[in-house]
Order: structure tokens, then C-alpha cells, then sequence
């Protein structure tokens, strides 16, 4: 027992934040590992922030000599730490002050401005959206035809640099629509069929072909900025990242994947693509899928088809991720692990839930080998909630760590509810 | 009496003209009479003669039929196998205004009126303005109406909310083309056109502002000292001839509330979808003036497309045509328009398509000619071709109603007009071509507007004789021809021209012409073989003239009207939010669309009832929104004036918004639909059950408390509207209450004068709409629910009403109630909020998620609501979020979208539990509905299964059944493909609380 914390893990604030535990062993929880695995009464090893050991008590009898910190989880549920792909999070504080946005550059091919050093690690939102569950976010730049160069990011570090997973992983590439119009919103005009659709095709063959002939040169003293940015989505794991929903869309950018065979594009938004399935199957095209909560496109779409999306993707064998891109989508951020819930309740199992919020969005992002499960040698990026997180009743996260470290439980919204809380208690008092 | 006096006065009129005008040379005399003989004439709808004659003198029809006897010094028309029609009388038209210019757009805003002098306040009311002294003849819009068939226009400047008067005018390009008015016409709409001031912005500030000048010209003929050239002619305009222009079905029902509160009686000219609304249109007694102007078919061969396009677009497609038929069958009277039709040919494919689709020629006739002149009140004047009635007419080569035809002359007031040239005799044939002994063979081609020839002539070859052939040119004008050809044979060489006529009969041409050699010789041609006329199969068209209507006419609508059933749920855990909570395997009974048992004592299961096995599922009263903005047409917010209260969401209620079933998919039974937030005074709300299949009236709530939105804050500061929009007062949180102050102020004065009239009479004070609606608040007859973010405008608005006596109802949004949640207790306010949402502005810094449980915990009564039709149908996951955010219990948290909403909205008498004698609205969910996993399967409103998961099923895969039945439809249509319309997919957008304009939103919002 000698210098060993035991905590027994009942309210809120159990243990201190920000204190360093080297040797941390969780048990007596319900281990999700996030890969569609489900380990009863688990015993987690943390080592230097990363997972050394994963059993079943039952099976197992450790010895508390090895651990400075062992936590009774008492029957709660462990899940991975979510990843929120394709977010303004923490590039953007409030939607409609100017001043804090950082996501939308002037440009039109941009692949070379990074999210990365734009990512306020410090953002009040951030510290809401960790307490939720989601410990991860690939803050993602908007606008243009490429909108720049996406990073996987912590949601907690001293600064951008220490809460780097991958610093560029992908090119965001917003594929023209293949409907034109629509005017604007106090003016709307019927949409067509976009008659530049091939032109704007065009415009972005002929960038991608000048790219991939400058990434075939090593040495190039004229160093231009954006070929230097494209040249990993050719020679590299730098992902392309093709924003694009409508069937026509969907079609053009697998061929356009196969024309200059990139080794990893990836579809955002793919309202269509269920109908589909087969032929991203065969181009090994996986999906971040449109949000789940979002209202259906066409009139006499199924009511709730946006919900069933991913449980369509599953039955078909689409590899797929969820993602929240939408109205005031950085706060809306900690409501992810619910879209998982509501694909739960449309039909996905709830492992595939937990995997689509977490190990299939690592791998989309290609973060996986270290992310997205709690798996031994994997990072310690995990939480635990009393009660199934995938529904907001008994999503109550009472633990978290990032890279083995603990996370403050207190974001600022809960300061000021205990404050108020305070004054009416206080009132009754007096 | 009035009529009469007017036909003679314009007989005196037309005869006066002559005399006046000073005359260029000798005098010209034209014919006495003129008569045309042998045409089959359709003298009124169903009176068609063949073999007529139409006896004119001037303008004016003197005798029509057989056997007329025609004077001798008549000249005589031989109109044999012509028709003749009655000139037709179009009322949608601008013909002959000058054109409006719309003033350069500044950017700012215009609040006050820009046009000087005794008008209206509000420069989209301008019933000064007088058709007959702006109209100027145009003679190639007139001539491009009277290919159309028309004769006579009901023309206005076609601009505003109250337009001004209408010009009758005859389409001719003389003095005489303006008409007298025998009755005096005058047009409205709810559009605001070229007017730049702000006010109104929406189709519910139109209408406000439709009813304010309503008021405003009673009061001026009672009491008003200043003169006002708007309101004068208005009240003159009042005894005459109203016309209102509407873009959409239900701005006829709209028009109609205004006509009916102000004992007025308009005519309408419709868009087109009237047949979806035909029940409500047969109480009207107004003629209907149709546009057939029918969506052409899309052009549906690449399925990619096919299936974006809505199901309500292909249903109206299928059912536009039928549109005149479906309301005339129902005794509607209609009119029929050219409107939005640029040529003769569309408008005539239109009308035979119209015909085709079951309206008959008689009451098509009818509605161009005799109905229009009844509502311009010129029908002794004009609109059939009987004695005595203007000359004026159109002759066509065939019957336009059967088959494309021809405008041969217009007669308009008497006065002819030739168009086509004389029919050419038809040439086309083969021939034997000679001249001087030689024989040539000739084919002629084509028809009578463009012939081409063939020639063979023989040559000399290496060996022998050899053929060669020519191409001809082949010109021919009535009986003349001219042939020429270049011709290298045995003797000539060179060109050959020949003239001549031709004699049709014998199918011989003859004349004279010059050879090569320029020799002048006889020339003759026999026809030894008739040409191919390419005769068009007339395939015998049978249009499917079922009527395939739904309620509402789009995906997802009902085939018919849903009524409410008597329905057992058995073995239910009912949420009751009464006194017993939650009670298990206990039934309910609905019947005549109320709860008629609950409870786990015994009962009978009434006859013919619909019974659901509720084992393991959840029931509880229907989800009530508190603030909603969904199924709302033509802008949600009136942004126009800092203080809107006179206008009325009520209004403009939107029976066919797609999201009310998708609401009602998540359990959703009423809503209240609010103005949005773009000024301190918003606007009166809706109360409306999610009456999917039903009208806009069926939808409101009977006998509802009255609400009104008021709104604090960035939003009415316009703090985020851009640099252009810093004039409107307010502009601070300060300059909002002083806002309040004085309108509430003014309320007062206002309620004080309205009652002293009352009780002492005296001359009665102006009606405003807007002090009205605000002394109902001081009145506790208002009740408001005031968007709200932060505290010290919270404070404010209590101390605001604390001051003046009335109590606040609701703070929506409230994201900062849980800081003075002790206050909202002590003033007695309700507090609806948003379970989590946050920084998506500057005010919203300090939301947080436990607001709810906070406020709830100190005694507010605390509803969760939407304000998004995409959240509103999963409002069960946000009440569940105050279990997460502050550990409320179970039942308490459901309450918040239930109960407590209802309590807000004063109906919990009738709604938000369950229990004996309250409304028969009620959800059974497959899971506890805070669970995740809760979906609905049954939504019930009134007694009425308006969503079922099972239903749900079936009308899904109808959907697609209709939609491939309609596309087969479309492809089978013979549209030729450029004419196809291309694919329209309708981006749809939401309204929030900052949407502005008429328009809905697909952008980002900021609530």
C-alpha cells in the first residue's frame, strides 16, 4: 500500500487535476475498447501515458505494488476518447463575432494554410466539449476550393504545439456542386443543374495535375508554398478530403480519386452516399458521414434517413466515421458522442457507435496507430462516464485523460453554475 | 341605368372624335357597313353558328347570325371556313403603363416615405395612382395580345400593396383605345414592389399594413380634417371593382380574412395551385382570374436528376391543367389570364392543354370573355359578338381550340387589322415543266410559306444523253409563281426565269419568262402527281383528368382528410405529469378527439375502436414546442419598424410545410409559432396543433390566449446587421427600454381615448393596430414572451412591466436566467430555454446548460424549446439533457416540453398531461422518450393518427410508387426536349429568430 492513491471514483472531482500519476491502474469498469470489443470488469494499465495493460479481473490479480494510483471504477463505463473530425472547434470562439474566427482564408486553392497554428488550445468552448467525452478534434479550415490543411489535435495542452497528433494530416477539398442557384437567402432562385460543373471540374484537375508533377521533383529552389502543401496528399498520408454530398458529386470524386490515384480521399458529407455504397467499397473511399441531427434534404426523403445514414453505411460495409459540421458546430461539438446515440437508435449496434466516433475516426484521419482505442501500446486517451455516454441521460464523465494525463472535469460553465448554486443556497441561509 | 348611360356615352365618345380632329386634306369616308359573310361564328359561349354573317357599322355590331340582311351599300368579307371569336378581355395586365424605375438600392435602410406630399404614410399604399391618365397605346405589346385572342385589357400599374386604378382599354392604337370605366377597377397584393421603405418586410407586415389603411380610410370619411389624396381615392376605389393579386393559393385565404373583417368583396387572380385549397375557395363568391401558363414537364430522362426533384413539383405538374377544370366543376367562377405567357403559341398550347384536360370549350370561351366583362361590369358593352355590342373580334384560320391556328384579322372597336398574308394556294406536287416543246420533269416541296423545286434536264454525254437535275427556286404569292433555274442541256445555257399564275383547280401554272438566249417565250406546267402533305395523325389525346390530389398535395400528404378515432392503447406505462406520475401497464382511451379514460381500473372497450397493444412502450401527452418558427410563409420577422406588434403570425400560417410532419415524427402535437427577433415588438404568435392534412385554419387553437413576441438585445440593437443598419432606434440596451416606455406610454393615451369614446362618444379616434395590440398587454388581454439573453435586460423588461402593471409571460432563450432566477419567481415569469446551446454570440457568454435545472430548482416554471425545425423533432433528447446538466429527475425534466410549455401557453386546461377530458393528443414512444433510443410510433392529435411508424412505412414507399408514376408520365409527354424545363431542385431553408426578408434562411444563424 505504500505510496498508493486509491480513489474511489463516486463524484466529480475525486482526484486533483494536473497532478502527474506515472503508474495509474483503473479497475472494476466496463471497458468499451472502441474496436466493437467489450471487456467486463476490466483492469486498464497506464505506463507513461500510454496503455500497458488490458485484462479482466476476473481472470487476473495484479499486484498493487506496481501502481502508485489504482481507481475503482465501480461498474462504469470506459470508452475511448472521442474524436471530433471536421470542426471549426477551437479555430472559432463565437460564431458571430468576427474577430475570433481563424477558419476561412482568402484563396481559393489554399492547401498550404494550416489549422494547426491557428488552434486556440485555451478555448472556453474546448474546455465544455473534453467534459463530454470528446478528447480529440481535427480543427478543419472552410472556404474556397481547397480550404488548407487540416491537423489532429488534443483537446488540452499548455500550447498548438504540445496538443499536435498529426500536424497537416489532410487537404480539404470542397468539390463543386453539381446544382447551381439558389440565389441568395432574402432572394433565393430555383436551383438548376450547374452549367460551369465541369469547368470548376476542370480548375481542379489542373491543379491536382500540376501538384502531383511538382511532389515527382525532389529539389526545387523555387519553393512554392501550395505545392510544397500538396505534395504528401501524392507521396505521403496526406489525406484529400473531399467535401461533397450530391450522387453526381460522389460519382465524379471517385473517379477523380482514381485519376490521380491518391492513396487516401476521403468523402465529407456523402448524404448520397448509400446509394452508392458498393462503388466507394471497391475505391476504398471511406466516409465522414453528414451530421446525424440534421433535417433531411429532399422532401420525401425518409424522415429520419439523416439519423439511419450510418446504420446504412454499416449494412453496406462502408467504411465511415460521424462528424457534426453544421449550425454553430464548435459548441455543438460535445454533442457527439449523442449523434452516436441516435445512429444507435437507427439501427448501428452500439459498439459501431462508440467505433464511429472514435477508432474508425482515427483511421479515416490515419491517427490510429497511437488513437481511437484502448488498446495495449496505444495512448492513454480515455474516459469514463457513470452511465452509457452515448445517451445525454446518463452521460456523466467523471474521469478523463489525454496521453495519460487527467483532464479538469470544471470547465467554466460548471463554475458558474456552482456560483449561482451558491447564491440560492446562500439566500435560503440568510 | 349606369351602364346604359355609359354605352351611350361612349358611342358619343367615338363619334365625337371624328368631328374634333382637324383633318389633313379632304375628308376620308370609310364604308357605311361592313359584312362578313360564310364564317362560323362563336357569338357567345355556346352559341356557335356556321354559315354567319356579322353585320358592323363603325364599332358597333349590328346584326350576327343566318339569313342576316345586309345593306347595299355593305362591303362584303368572304370569310368561308374561317372562325370567328369573340375579342378576349385579359385582367392581369400593365400594357401601356410607363415602365417603374426601381430607385438605386443605398444599402440603408428607408424608414419614413420618400414621396412627398398628401399620400399615405407608407410608400408601397398608392391608390392615387390612376391608369387612364398614365396609359399610352403600345402598338406591339397590342398587337402581341391580340395573337393571343385578346381584345381589350384591364391594364394597371402593377406595383404595391394597394396599386390604384385600373385603365379599361380597347387594343387599339388610336385615341379611342381608352374605354370609359363602367365600373371603377382597383388593384392589391401583398407584395411591396418598387418601394424602398423598410416597412413592410414580410407577407405579415402586408397584410397589417392592408388592415391599418382599411381603418385609416373609414376614419378619414368620418372624421379626418387634413386632406389625403391616398385615402380619398381609396374610399372611392372601395365602391367599385376590387381586384387582389396573390402569388400562392393560400394568399387567396388570406386576401379573403382581410375582405371579411372589412365587409368587402375582392376578385382574385390566382397562381395556379387553387385546386389544393378547392373546399375553402367555394365559400368565397369571387371570380377567380387563372393564370394557364402550366409547368412544362422536366426533362426527367437521367434518373441522377429525377429523383431530386420534390414529389410537389411533379404532382402539380400533373395537376396544373386541371386546375380551370377542377374549380369550374365546382361552380367557381373563373376568368382566364395570358399571364406570364410570352407568346401566342405557349398561351394557345396552354388553353387547348387546359381544354384537353377537361375543361370544356363553352366555359373556356366563357372565362376570356362574357365572366371578365361581368366583374368590369362592361358586359352590355362587350364580350360576345350579339347586336348592338362593340365590334370587336378576332378571325383565325382554323378553330384555335382544336389546333394551332392562325390570326387572320383583328377587328377591335370596328377597326380592321390584316396580319397574315392571303393563304397561298398549295403548289407542292410533281410537274411537267414546258417550254417550247421540251419537256422537263419539276417536284416543288414544301408548303405555302417556303416551296423549293427540283429540275431534270438532259445533257449531252460522252456517249448518250444523260440526266441532270437542278435545284429550283420555287417563289409563290397567293396565285402568282415565279420558278428560276440554271440550266447547261443540249441547246441552252444559262438561267432561266419563268412567271406565271397557277389554277389550282386543274393544277396548271402557265405564263411567260425569259430563256438563256433572252428569248421571251409561253411557258406551261402540269401536275402529274400531288405532293406528300405531311398530314399530322391526329392521334386522339384522352388526358387522365383524375383528380390525384393529396392533403397537403406533396410527399408524406394524406389521400384523404384524417379524422379522429376512438382508440384504446392497452398496457401502457403512462407518463401521466399528474399526481400519479408514472403509472404501468394502465390504459387510455381516446375518443371524439378528447381522453375519455386513463387509469388501471376496468372499462369497456368502445365499438369499433382502433386498439394498440402499448406493451412495453411509453405514452405520453403530445411534445408542446414553445417556440417555434416552422410552417410560417413569407417572413418570420417584420424588421421594418422597431414596433410591430399589429402584425400577426396567424396570418400567414404555411399548411404545407413539410416539417410539420417531420415534427410530428418526434412526437410534436402543438407549437407555438413565433415572430422572430429583429425588433423590440415583434409580432402576435400562432397557437397551432401539428394538424398535418388540414387547413391553416384547422390548425389554430381555438379560443387560445393571445401572445406576442417582444425581444431584448443584439438582435434589435442590430448588432450584427453590418455597418448599413445604425438608424433604427434602438441601438443600445438603453435606447430599448425607453422604446418600451414610450410605446406602452402612447398604449395608454390610446386606450384612455378609445374607452372616453365609448362611454362618452364624441368623434372616434384612428384605430392603430399597433397601440391596440400593446394596451391589450397593459390590459393582461396580451401576453408576451420576450427573447432574452442576459441580466440586466431580463431585470429590465420586470421593472418595465412592474411599472406600467402587467407581468411578463415568458422569457425565451433566457440563457441567463439561472443568475436572477429569484427575480423571475417574485415577478411570476416563465422561463423556455435551449438546453445547451451557447457561443454563438457575444451575449450568449455565460449560458450554460445547468440554466434549466437552475431555474427550475428556484420555482420558474421552465420549458425546453426548439426554434429549429431540425431540434424540434427531437425535443425529448433535449429535455433529457436536464437530467445530465443539473440532475433533475426524470419526470421533471419531461415536464420542460410538456407540461410546463403548456402551463406557459396557458392551454394546460386542455393540454400537457394525461388525463381525463383533456385534448386526445398523445405520443406512444417505443422506449422511456428521455431514452436515446425513445423513437415514436404513434403521434396522435385530436384523436387523429397524424404519424405512425407503420404509416410512415407505407407513405414512403407511395411516395416513390406516385413519384415513378408521374416521372413514366412525364417521359411519355411529348414536350419536345429543349422546351423541358431543366431540373429545379428547391434548396429549402429554415426561418429563425434573425431571419429577415420574406426569404428563409440556409445560411448560418445566430438566434
Amino acid at each position: 500500500m505504500r505510496n498508493t492513491l486509491i480513489i474511489l471514483l463516486i463524484a466529480v472531482s475525486g482526484f486533483s487535476f494536473g497532478q502527474n500519476y506515472e503508474n495509474i491502474l483503473l479497475v472494476n469498469g466496463n471497458l468499451h475498447v472502441g474496436n466493437g470489443e467489450v471487456v467486463q470488469s476490466a483492469l486498464i494499465g497506464i505506463k507513461n501515458g500510454k496503455i500497458d495493460l488490458i485484462k479482466n479481473s476476473l481472470a487476473y490479480t495484479y499486484d498493487k505494488e506496481d501502481w502508485d494510483t489504482i481507481i475503482d471504477l465501480k461498474g462504469q463505463q470506459i470508452y475511448p476518447g472521442f474524436m471530433a473530425p471536421n470542426t471549426t472547434l477551437g479555430i472559432t470562439e463565437i460564431d458571430a463575432v468576427r474577430a475570433t474566427k481563424d477558419f476561412d482564408e482568402v484563396g481559393i486553392f489554399n492547401p498550404h494554410v494550416r489549422t494547426q497554428i491557428a488552434f486556440n488550445v485555451e478555448s472556453k468552448v474546448i474546455s465544455t466539449v473534453r467534459t463530454n467525452g470528446v478528447l480529440l478534434a481535427q480543427p478543419t479550415p472552410r472556404g474556397g476550393i481547397i480550404s488548407g490543411s487540416s491537423a489532429i489535435m488534443k483537446l488540452d495542452g499548455w500550447n498548438w504545439e504540445d496538443a499536435t497528433i498529426a500536424a497537416s494530416d489532410g487537404i480539404h477539398l470542397n468539390w463543386p456542386s453539381s446544382l447551381s442557384g439558389g440565389g441568395w437567402w432574402a432572394e433565393p432562385k430555383p436551383k438548376t443543374l450547374n452549367k460551369d460543373y465541369s469547368k470548376q471540374k476542370d480548375k481542379i484537375y489542373a491543379f491536382f495535375r500540376m501538384a502531383k508533377a511538382y511532389a515527382n521533383t525532389t529539389k526545387n529552389d523555387k519553393k512554392d508554398a501550395r505545392m510544397e502543401a500538396m505534395r504528401h496528399c501524392f507521396k505521403g498520408k496526406k489525406r484529400v478530403y473531399i467535401h461533397a454530398n450530391e450522387l453526381q458529386q460522389l460519382l465524379d470524386a471517385i473517379d477523380f480519386s482514381r485519376e490521380f490515384d491518391l492513396a487516401f480521399p476521403v468523402i465529407i458529407g456523402g448524404y448520397d452516399s448509400h446509394l452508392i455504397a458498393q462503388q466507394l467499397i471497391d475505391a476504398k473511399i471511406p466516409v465522414m458521414l453528414v451530421r446525424p441531427h440534421s433535417l433531411p434534404e429532399n422532401e420525401e426523403d425518409d424522415v429520419d434517413l439523416p439519423y439511419k445514414l450510418p446504420a446504412l453505411l454499416s449494412a453496406a460495409g462502408v467504411k465511415f466515421c460521424i462528424q457534426n459540421q453544421g449550425d454553430m458546430e464548435a459548441m455543438n461539438t460535445r454533442n457527439i458522442p449523442f449523434l452516436a446515440g441516435t445512429a444507435m437508435a437507427y439501427g448501428l449496434s452500439e459498439e459501431d457507435a462508440i467505433s464511429a466516433v472514435s477508432l474508425w475516426s482515427c483511421e479515416i484521419t490515419g491517427v490510429s496507430e497511437s488513437y481511437g482505442s484502448i488498446e495495449k501500446g496505444k495512448s492513454a486517451t480515455l474516459f469514463v462516464s457513470t452511465g452509457n455516454a452515448l445517451d445525454m441521460r446518463t452521460n456523466k464523465v467523471t474521469l478523463g485523460m489525454i496521453d495519460g494525463q487527467f483532464i479538469d472535469l470544471e470547465n467554466s460553465q460548471y463554475k458558474l453554475y456552482k456560483k449561482y448554486e451558491k447564491k440560492y443556497a446562500q439566500q435560503k441561509k440568510d | 341605368m349606369r351602364i346604359l348611360f355609359v354605352l351611350l356615352f361612349s358611342l358619343l365618345v367615338s363619334l365625337s372624335f371624328s368631328q374634333i380632329k382637324p383633318n389633313n386634306g379632304a375628308a376620308t369616308s370609310k364604308p357605311a357597313y361592313y359584312a362578313l359573310k360564310n364564317a362560323t361564328i362563336y357569338i357567345s359561349p355556346g352559341r356557335i353558328v356556321n354559315n354567319a354573317t356579322l353585320l358592323i357599322k363603325d364599332d358597333k355590331i349590328i346584326d350576327v347570325g343566318k339569313g342576316v340582311k345586309t345593306p347595299k351599300d355593305a362591303v362584303f368579307i368572304d370569310c368561308e371556313g374561317k372562325i370567328i371569336l369573340p375579342a378576349f378581355i385579359e385582367l392581369n395586365s400593365n400594357i401601356g403603363m410607363p415602365e417603374l424605375k426601381k430607385k438605386a438600392y443605398t444599402g440603408r435602410p428607408q424608414y419614413e416615405s420618400s414621396k412627398k406630399g398628401s399620400f399615405y404614410w407608407n410608400e408601397a399604399i398608392h391608390p392615387e395612382v390612376d391608369a387612364n391618365l398614365i396609359y399610352t397605346s403600345d402598338a406591339k405589346k397590342n398587337e402581341a395580345l391580340i395573337k393571343m385572342g385578346f381584345g381589350y385589357a384591364l391594364t394597371r400599374q402593377q406595383d404595391g400593396v394597394a396599386q390604384g386604378n385600373a385603365a379599361f382599354v380597347a387594343l387599339t392604337d388610336g385615341a379611342k383605345s381608352l374605354l370609359p370605366n363602367p365600373e371603377l377597377s382597383s388593384y392589391f397584393s401583398f407584395k411591396k414592389g418598387n418601394s424602398r421603405q423598410s416597412y413592410p418586410s414580410s407577407q405579415m407586415g402586408s397584410i397589417a399594413l392592408l388592415r391599418q389603411l382599411f381603418y385609416d380610410a373609414a376614419w378619414y370619411k368620418e372624421s379626418a380634417k387634413d386632406k389625403n389624396l391616398s385615402l380619398e381615392s381609396l374610399n372611392n376605389q372601395l365602391n367599385g371593382s376590387l381586384i387582389f393579386s396573390t402569388t400562392d393559393k393560400l394568399e387567396i385565404l388570406r386576401a379573403n380574412k382581410i375582405a371579411h373583417e372589412f365587409d368587402l368583396s375582392f376578385n382574385y387572380i390566382g397562381s395556379g395551385n387553387e385546386y389544393e385549397v378547392i373546399d375553402q375557395l367555394m365559400d368565397l363568391n369571387s371570380t377567380l382570374i387563372l393564370p394557364i401558363n402550366f409547368p412544362k414537364p422536366y426533362d426527367v430522362e437521367n434518373p441522377y436528376v429525377s429523383r431530386q426533384i420534390p414529389l410537389s413539383d411533379l404532382k402539380h405538374w400533373e395537376m396544373a391543367p386541371m386546375n380551370p377544370m377542377l374549380l369550374k366543376q365546382r361552380g367557381i367562377d373563373i376568368c382566364l389570364s395570358s399571364m406570364q405567357q410570352k407568346t401566342a403559341k405557349d398561351f394557345w398550347s396552354n388553353l387547348r392543354s387546359a381544354i384537353l384536360h377537361g375543361l370544356s370549350v363553352e366555359d373556356a370561351l366563357n372565362a376570356l370573355t362574357v365572366q371578365p366583362s361581368i366583374i368590369t361590369g362592361v358586359s352590355e358593352a362587350v364580350g360576345t359578338l350579339d347586336a348592338g355590342k362593340f365590334a370587336s373580334f378576332i378571325i383565325y384560320d382554323k378553330s384555335p381550340f382544336e389546333e394551332s391556328a392562325k390570326v387572320l384579322e383583328s377587328w377591335i372597336l370596328g377597326e380592321q387589322k390584316v396580319y397574315a398574308e392571303k393563304v397561298n394556294n398549295d403548289i407542292a406536287g410533281k410537274y411537267n415543266l414546258i417550254i417550247q416543246e421540251k419537256k422537263f420533269p419539276v417536284e416543288i416541296k414544301g408548303n405555302s410559306a417556303k416551296y423549293s423545286g427540283k429540275l431534270t434536264y438532259q445533257y449531252q454525254g460522252e456517249e448518250s444523253l444523260q440526266d441532270s437535275t437542278v435545284k429550283m427556286k420555287v417563289i409563290a404569292n397567293e396565285n402568282n409563281v415565279t420558278l428560276q433555274f440554271n440550266i447547261a442541256d443540249t441547246s441552252w445555257t444559262g438561267s432561266v426565269t419563268l412567271q406565271g399564275k397557277s389554277n389550282p383547280k386543274f393544277g396548271v401554272f402557265e405564263g411567260e419568262g425569259m430563256l438563256p438566249t433572252g428569248e421571251w417565250v409561253k411557258w406551261t406546267a402540269v401536275k402529274t402527281k400531288k405532293g406528300d402533305t405531311k398530314k399530322k395523325k391526329k392521334s386522339t389525346v384522352v388526358k387522365d383528368t383524375l383528380n390525384y390530389s393529396w392533403f397537403p398535395n406533396m410527399a408524406y400528404g394524406f389521400d384523404s382528410i384524417p379524422q379522429p378515432e376512438t382508440i384504446v392503447i392497452e398496457n401502457a406505462t403512462l407518463w401521466t405529469n399528474e399526481e400519479e406520475g408514472i403509472v404501468k401497464n394502465a390504459t387510455i382511451i381516446l375518443k371524439n378527439g378528447k381522453i375519455d379514460f386513463i387509469g388501471t381500473g376496468n372499462y369497456r372497450t368502445p365499438n369499433g375502436a382502433r386498439v394498440i397493444d402499448a406493451k412495453g412502450k411509453h405514452v405520453t401527452s403530445g411534445i408542446i414546442d414553445e417556440h417555434s418558427h416552422i410552417a410560417i410563409s413569407k417572413g418570420v420577422n417584420e424588421s421594418g419598424q422597431a414596433i410591430s406588434a399589429e402584425v400577426r403570425i396567424g396570418d400567414v400560417i404555411n399548411s404545407d410545410d413539410i416539417n410539420i410532419y417531420r415534427q410530428l415524427s418526434g412526437g410534436v402535437t402543438a407549437s407555438q409559432l413565433l415572430h422572430g427577433s429583429a425588433n423590440p415588438v415583434g409580432g402576435q404568435s400562432a397557437l397551432i396543433k401539428l394538424k398535418w392534412g388540414h387547413t391553416t385554419e384547422e390548425m389554430l387553437i381555438p379560443n387560445a390566449d393571445n401572445f406576442i413576441k417582444f425581444a431584448l438585445g443584439e438582435n434589435v440593437k442590430q448588432s450584427n446587421w453590418g455597418s448599413a443598419n445604425k438608424i433604427r432606434f434602438p441601438q443600445t440596451r438603453m435606447g430599448v427600454e425607453q422604446l418600451y416606455l414610450d410605446g406602452f406610454t402612447r398604449a395608454n393615451v390610446y386606450a384612455k381615448e378609445m374607452a372616453d369614446f365609448k362611454k362618452d362618444g364624441g368623434s372616434k379616434p384612428r384605430i392603430d393596430l399597433e397601440l391596440e395590440a400593446l394596451s391589450e398587454i397593459l390590459q393582461s388581454n396580451r401576453f408576451i414572451t420576450c427573447h432574452s439573453y442576459v441580466q440586466s435586460e431580463i431585470n429590465m423588461l420586470m421593472h418595465v412591466a412592474d411599472s406600467l402593471g402587467f407581468k411578463v409571460n415568458t422569457f425565451t432563450h433566457i440563457l441567463e436566467g439561472y443568475k436572477l432566477a429569484d427575480k423571475m419567481v417574485e415577478h411570476g415569469v416563465g422561463g423556455s430555454t435551449f438546453s445547451d446551446w451557447w457561443a454563438y454570440k457575444f451575449e450568449v457568454n455565460d449560458a450554460i446548460p445547468y440554466n434549466a435545472a437552475l431555474m427550475s430548482k428556484q420555482g420558474v416554471v421552465v420549458a425546453i424549446n426548439s426554434d429549429d425545425a431540425e431540434m424540434g423533432r427531437r425535443l425529448n433528447q433535449e429535455a433529457a439533457k436536464g437530467v445530465k446538466y443539473g440532475g433533475m429527475s426524470e419526470i421533471e425534466a419531461w415536464k420542460m416540453v410538456t407540461l410546463n410549455p403548456a402551463k406557459l401557453l396557458h392551454l394546460d386546461d386542455r393540454m400537457g398531461s394525461l388525463k381525463k377530458g383533456k385534448d386526445a393528443d398523445v405520443v406512444i414512444w417505443s422506449d422511456n422518450p428521455l431514452s436515446i433510443l425513445a423513437k415514436v410510433e404513434y403521434t396522435i392529435v385530436d384523436g387523429e393518427i397524424l404519424y405512425s411508424q407503420e404509416n410512415d412505412l407505407l407513405l414512403r414507399k407511395r411516395n416513390q410508387a406516385e413519384k415513378a408514376r408521374i416521372i413514366s408520365k412525364m417521359l411519355a409527354d411529348e414536350t419536345p426536349k429543349d422546351e423541358k424545363r431543366a431540373f429545379i431542385k428547391k434548396k429549402q431553408g429554415h426561418y429563425h429568430c434573425n431571419t429577415i426578408g420574406e426569404e428563409m434562411s440556409t445560411g448560418a444563424n445566430h438566434h
